[in-house]
This record gives C-alpha cells, sequence and structure tokens, in this order.
C-alpha cells in the first residue's frame, strides 16, 4: 500500500500541471489565510480599544445619576475568537456589537459587510470557500478517473498480476488523495498555529481539532463518492458529469433549497412585526416615565403599605427606581416572550437544517467548520442570550443603585464614581467543547456515516476485479 | 529420437478443460481445450472476437469460466501456479509515463514484494533488450517496442513461470518484432513458459513451437510450427477463416 501510495505522490510532484495549481493553490491558500488572521486579529485589537474606551467612560463616570447610567448604556462585544478567520460564518452577516441599555433591547449591529464598503461591494474572499468549495472541487477532478485511466491504460491487470489486490489498489489511491487534501488543510491550521501561537490553548487546539476532523472527513466523503461513482460507471466523461452534478447539488442547490424549506417549516414574522407586536405588548406594561399611569397607583400603593407610610415622600426609598425596575421586569417578559419564539424557531430552523446532512454532508460539514470557528447561529443565538441577561442584571444595578443607594430625600441621588467602577464588563466566552458536540453530534454521526457508508459499498465493489465483456 | 524423447516427457504446465464462456448473449469460448508443455511457446491465432485476449484473461484470473477447468502447475514441484507467478504483456504496455524505465520496474517489482538495487535492475532491463542509456529515460519518450522490453522485463524480475502476451506484435515495426521474436525464445531457453495471442502469421510461425488456430471460441486446429511452412500456415489459416 505503501509503494502505490509513494508512486501515486511522485505521480503529482512530476505533473508540471498539478505542480503550478498546487504551489498557485497553496500561495493563494498561505496570502488568504494570512490577510484573514490579519484582519481578524485586528478586529479583536479593534474590539479591544472599543472596549476600552467604554471602560474608561465607566471608570472616568464623576458622580452621576444612576438611571442616566443606565440610558447611557454600554456595549456587548462579540470577541472574534482566533479561529473566525478560518470560517467567519454567521458573523458577517448578523452583527457583533450590541448596545445593552435601560427600557429597550437592541439588535447586533456592525457587522462586518456593513462596515466595509469593499466587503459590502465586491463580498470578502474568505478561507472557508477555499476549504468547503475549491479543495473539493480540486479532489473531484483529481479522483474521477483514478479508477478508469488505470483501467483504459491497462496498468490495473499488471498491478493485479504484481500480486496486488483491487482493493488494495483503489484504497491505496484514496488514500494518496486524502493526504493531499489533508496536506493542504494542515497548512491552514498550521499556520493559524503559527500567527496565534501566544494565544491558542487547549481549547482553541480542541476546536482546531473538530474543525481538522470535519473537513477531513467531507473530504473523505467526496473522494470516496467520486471513486464509487467512477466504479459504477466505469467511463470518465460520466463519472465526472455525474460528480459534478451531485456536488453541484450538495454545495450550492441543496443548501438554498432545504434552508427555505425549513423556513416554511417554521416560519418567522417579519422584523416589522415583531417589532410593532413586541411595542404593542410594551404598552400593556408600566411606563416608568408616565407618572399618570394606572398600573403605576397600583404599584405605589403596594410599596407605601410594604413601608407602611402614607405617601411617596416618606418613602426611604427612591419609588422612580422601583417604578423603572419594574418596567424593566414587564419589558423582560415581553421580550422573551417574542424573542424567545424568535430563538427556539431559528433553532428549529437549525436543527432541520442539521437533518439534512443525511442527504447533504456539506450541510453537516457547515455546521461544524462554523461551530467549530465559534461562527455558528448557535454560538450568535448563545452570546446575544448571555449579553441580554447580562443587560438585565446591569439595568438592575443600576437601578437598585437609584433605588436604594445614595438616595436623599431631598433629591440630587447621584451615585459616585466608585460605584460606576464596580460595575463589570460583559465578557462573553463561547460555547464550551463539550457543548458544541452535544449540539452538533448529529452532524458529526452524519460525516461518519456518509464516509463509513462509502468505504463499505467501495469495499464490496472492489472485492475482485473481474471483467464482464469480452 | 533423443529430441522426441524431452519433448514427450515434458510436463504439462497449462490445461484448459472444456472451457465455456459466455457474455450476456454471446459465446466467446465453446469448449476450448488447450495444453501447454513446460518450456514451450505456444501462437494463438484468430480474427478479433476468436477468444484469444478472453483466454488470457481466463488465465489471468480476471474472467470467470461458466464451465470446464483450468489448471496450471509448476513443472519442478508441481504445485499451482498463482497470479503473481504469471508475467503478463498486454498489446500496449503502458507503464507510468512519469517514471523512467528502471523506475517502473522498480515500481511494479516492490509492489510484487521484490527489492532490486539499481544495478540489478539495469542487469535485469539489458538483459530483456533494452538499450543501456534509455533505462533511465522517461516511458513517455518510449516507442512502444521498449515499453513491452519493460513489460516483460518485470515478469522476468518476479521469475514468472508462465508468460501471457496478448498481441504482443502489434503495431511493432519489423526490427523490434524481431527482438520481440528473440527475447520470447531466449525466456523459453531458461524455461519459462509461453502463451501468445496474435494475429501475425508469420511472427507467430517464427516465433511459436506450437500454433492453435482459434474461431468462434473454439480450436480448430493445432499444429507445431516445424511442421508448416509460414506460406501453409497462413493458407490453413485463411481457409479456417473462410469456413
Amino acid at each position: 500500500m505503501l509503494t502505490i501510495f509513494k508512486n501515486e505522490w511522485k505521480a503529482f510532484l512530476r505533473n508540471k500541471i498539478f505542480l503550478f495549481f498546487s504551489i498557485f493553490f497553496v500561495l493563494l491558500l498561505i496570502i488568504t489565510t494570512y490577510f484573514g488572521i490579519l484582519q481578524n486579529n485586528q478586529q479583536i485589537i479593534n474590539q479591544k480599544s472599543a472596549q476600552d474606551h467604554i471602560r474608561n467612560q465607566w471608570d472616568e463616570m464623576g458622580p452621576y445619576n444612576a438611571h442616566s447610567a443606565a440610558h447611557f448604556g454600554t456595549y456587548a462585544f462579540k470577541p472574534n475568537s482566533i479561529l473566525s478567520s478560518l470560517d467567519e460564518g454567521v458573523n458577517a452577516v448578523t452583527g457583533i456589537v450590541l448596545r445593552l441599555e435601560g427600557h429597550k433591547q437592541n439588535d447586533a449591529a456592525f457587522s462586518e459587510s456593513s462596515q466595509s464598503l469593499f466587503v459590502s461591494q465586491f463580498g470578502k474572499f474568505k478561507i472557508s470557500l477555499l476549504f468547503q468549495f475549491i479543495i473539493p472541487l480540486f479532489l473531484i477532478f483529481f479522483s474521477y478517473n483514478i479508477y478508469t485511466s488505470e483501467i483504459t491504460s491497462g496498468r490495473l491487470k499488471l498491478l493485479i498480476v504484481q500480486g496486488n489486490s483491487f482493493k488494495k489498489i483503489i484504497f491505496s489511491k484514496i488514500l494518496t488523495l486524502l493526504s493531499l487534501a489533508g496536506i493542504l488543510l494542515l497548512f491552514s491550521v498550521l499556520f493559524q498555529l503559527l500567527f496565534n501561537f501566544n494565544q491558542i490553548g487547549v481549547e482553541e487546539l480542541l476546536r482546531l481539532s473538530i474543525f481538522f476532523l470535519a473537513y477531513i472527513l467531507y473530504y473523505s466523503i467526496i473522494i470516496s463518492f467520486t471513486v464509487l461513482i467512477s466504479l459504477l460507471l466505469k467511463n470518465n466523461t460520466s463519472a465526472l458529469s455525474l460528480t459534478l452534478i451531485c456536488w453541484f447539488l450538495w454545495t450550492i442547490f441543496f443548501p438554498k433549497t432545504i434552508g427555505s424549506f425549513t423556513e416554511d417549516l417554521t416560519p418567522q414574522s417579519s422584523r416589522f412585526l415583531l417589532q410593532s407586536n413586541m411595542d404593542e405588548d410594551r404598552e400593556k406594561g408600566i411606563d416608568g416615565h408616565n407618572p399618570e399611569d394606572v398600573r403605576i397607583k397600583e404599584l405605589e400603593a403596594k410599596v407605601l403599605r410594604e413601608y407602611n407610610v402614607d405617601s411617596l415622600s416618606q418613602l426611604p426609598i427612591n419609588f422612580s427606581g422601583i417604578l423603572l425596575q419594574a418596567d424593566e421586569d414587564y419589558g423582560n417578559k415581553v421580550w422573551d416572550k417574542h424573542y424567545g419564539l424568535l430563538y427556539s424557531n431559528l433553532l428549529k430552523q437549525k436543527k432541520h437544517y442539521q437533518i439534512s446532512g443525511l442527504i447533504n454532508p456539506f450541510a453537516s460539514l457547515q455546521n461544524l467548520s462554523m461551530a467549530s470557528s465559534g461562527t455558528d447561529l448557535i454560538h450568535h443565538l448563545d452570546f446575544l442570550s448571555k449579553a441580554e441577561l447580562y443587560r438585565r442584571k446591569f439595568i438592575k444595578t443600576l437601578n437598585n443603585e437609584y433605588t436604594y443607594g445614595n438616595f436623599k430625600i431631598d433629591g440630587g441621588n447621584l451615585s459616585s464614581s466608585d460605584f460606576f467602577k464596580s460595575i463589570d464588563d460583559f465578557n462573553y466566552n463561547g460555547l464550551s467543547i463539550h457543548k458544541i458536540i452535544v449540539k452538533y453530534t448529529l452532524d458529526i454521526l452524519f460525516l461518519i456515516s456518509w464516509t463509513a457508508i462509502l468505504l463499505l459499498l467501495i469495499n464490496a465493489k472492489t472485492k475482485k476485479y473481474l471483467i464482464n465483456e469480452s | 529420437m533423443h529430441l522426441i524423447t524431452i519433448f514427450v516427457n515434458k510436463k504439462l504446465v497449462i490445461q484448459l478443460k472444456n472451457i465455456q464462456k459466455k457474455f450476456k448473449n454471446k459465446i466467446a469460448l465453446k469448449n476450448l481445450n488447450l495444453e501447454i508443455k513446460s518450456g514451450e511457446i505456444y501462437g494463438l491465432l484468430g480474427a478479433n472476437g476468436a477468444g484469444k485476449s478472453t483466454t488470457i484473461n481466463l488465465l489471468l484470473g480476471f474472467i470467470k469460466a461458466d464451465n470446464g477447468s483450468i489448471c496450471m502447475k509448476d513443472p519442478i514441484n508441481n504445485l499451482k501456479i498463482k497470479r503473481d507467478k504469471l508475467g503478463y504483456i498486454p498489446e500496449n504496455v503502458n507503464l507510468y509515463p512519469y517514471l523512467s524505465g528502471i523506475e517502473n520496474l522498480d515500481y511494479f517489482s516492490k509492489i510484487a514484494n521484490l527489492h532490486f538495487n539499481k544495478s540489478q535492475l539495469e542487469e535485469i532491463l539489458i538483459s530483456c533488450g533494452l538499450q543501456e542509456d534509455s533505462i533511465h529515460k522517461l516511458i513517455s519518450g518510449y516507442s512502444k517496442g521498449m515499453r513491452q522490453k519493460v513489460g516483460i522485463a518485470i515478469a522476468y524480475a518476479k521469475k514468472a513461470k508462465i508468460y501471457l502476451l496478448d498481441e504482443p506484435a502489434s503495431g511493432l515495426d519489423p526490427y523490434s518484432s524481431n527482438e520481440l521474436s528473440i527475447l520470447l525464445k531466449k525466456l523459453k531457453n531458461q524455461g519459462s513458459t509461453i502463451l501468445m495471442a496474435s494475429h501475425d502469421i508469420f511472427r507467430v510461425r517464427e516465433t511459436c513451437d506450437k500454433i492453435g488456430i482459434l474461431k468462434g471460441g473454439e480450436l480448430v486446429k493445432e499444429m507445431y510450427s516445424k511442421d508448416v511452412t509460414s506460406k501453409q500456415l497462413e493458407e490453413l489459416y485463411l481457409d479456417f477463416m473462410k469456413n
């Protein structure tokens, strides 16, 4: 097997066209990876600087009204992990900055495309494009004739007569192609390690391993599928045509149609409708800024009873703070109702898309690629949910301060700068490897099953080489 | 008299008994009985579709016979000859064009678990008739005859007991064709048994000890080449083809 493997590599290395394309491809890979890393690291630096700036604003805040500080708000930054450059996933369109403030929940903004004129006009050349589209095409063109070329040249008989089994010849060739794909992949992964050496920990290494294994499995599927088609059809043109059709279906047609199908299965209301429904529900709650609101009167009576006093002026606390927090609590319920449904629908759509891996291994690859890079929908929703939880805690801290801290009955309740300094920043650490594996078990299983089934079919098809025609 | 005795005593190396083979509805071989003795060069003549290649593929194990038996035995130890001890030279020996002659021989030997050093490989190629200066050149620059010599060298390197040649002279110039004959006779003298399928009546007559004519999957005539002239063989062959 090793001898055939070595000879196949010799064939690659002595093929000038292969060498030219390989060098071109590796250069492209290096350049794309390098610029991806640079761009990603720059984004990490920018984010860090923006985060520091916001922190400074809070640290340097003099005595200030806590409720005004809630309106001033803060920002949650979705951190760009060092692996984000491998696969940008949903980050390019979803936005990575979330403004957190009192009374309202905002959407994430500042997606890359919204910030770069070049990206918004021409798109971005992403390394995942190479991994998901170009390398598989490259592999198809190298594997569609590995069997037929040996047959038509008559070398297959010579190889078998030398004591090799048909199976060994085919599997050696598959292994050679897989090693070629693995080397290209390893190039990028090692490049990541090299350029981010100081920032790579166990977590990143594990994520890189998932990323690497997912692609290796997908490439095994592409190669095995192409070889199997070639074994079945025994004709170069038909084998290449059918493989390319399947590649097109997997990578372009199915993702689009299955995407639309999952949207039909769990339809989402439009952004406008979602917002107007939320506004409608929100109006039913307490309006903290409207003293004539009936529900305010009820809350007022409840608080007066609690403190056993007759008027708001006798209260040892700031009733406005209670009102604002009640308004906040109600707003949170409204958000939970509408966004809870939205997130649950998005996760259902995601699940349906994951199931499509049964017929489309590319879907499983996409999911695992984004998940290991931390740029998938599940990471994004997790970020949004954790940012919202932080916002609630943040606003409640400010409201509590406004209600109970430094309250002066004669007004002028300003909080000290020490209080603002004590407020923690939002830090998002992403999902743990364990959670990623749990959420993406289906995709892992599909990729493994596809590979195993195709290899078993090839194994069955290559048990014996027999000629069925004169 | 002495010569005849030796010939009679020679053991059977290849024996095909009542072989029948059908591809879909087409009969490829019909009750084929063929015996080839040790150290014999057997020439199988026949038109396209007569069953020559099918016979060779049957012996190589690439085709399963519908009926009949095939036996290939080593004349020395009487053991069954396995496929890896067969030398196969197809009509076009398409080796790896990106490898030189010596690299091709090295590769095919290695996959047969045979390891030779450079001088041994060179020696094998030279003994199979390849010019020394072409050994290290890429196969892509080789003529058909040169490639055939490398093909024979591959079989020779593994000490093939039986050589199966499918239309080896086809497309060769007379000089290369003659060189092939000389090489095959050399192998025969070293004890190899050779089955050669061909269209080339003259080359078969010149090279082979025994000749069989296949027609429609049937062995219609067998003779020793010493018993016929090329002209007689041609007439006989044409007669069979006409009828």
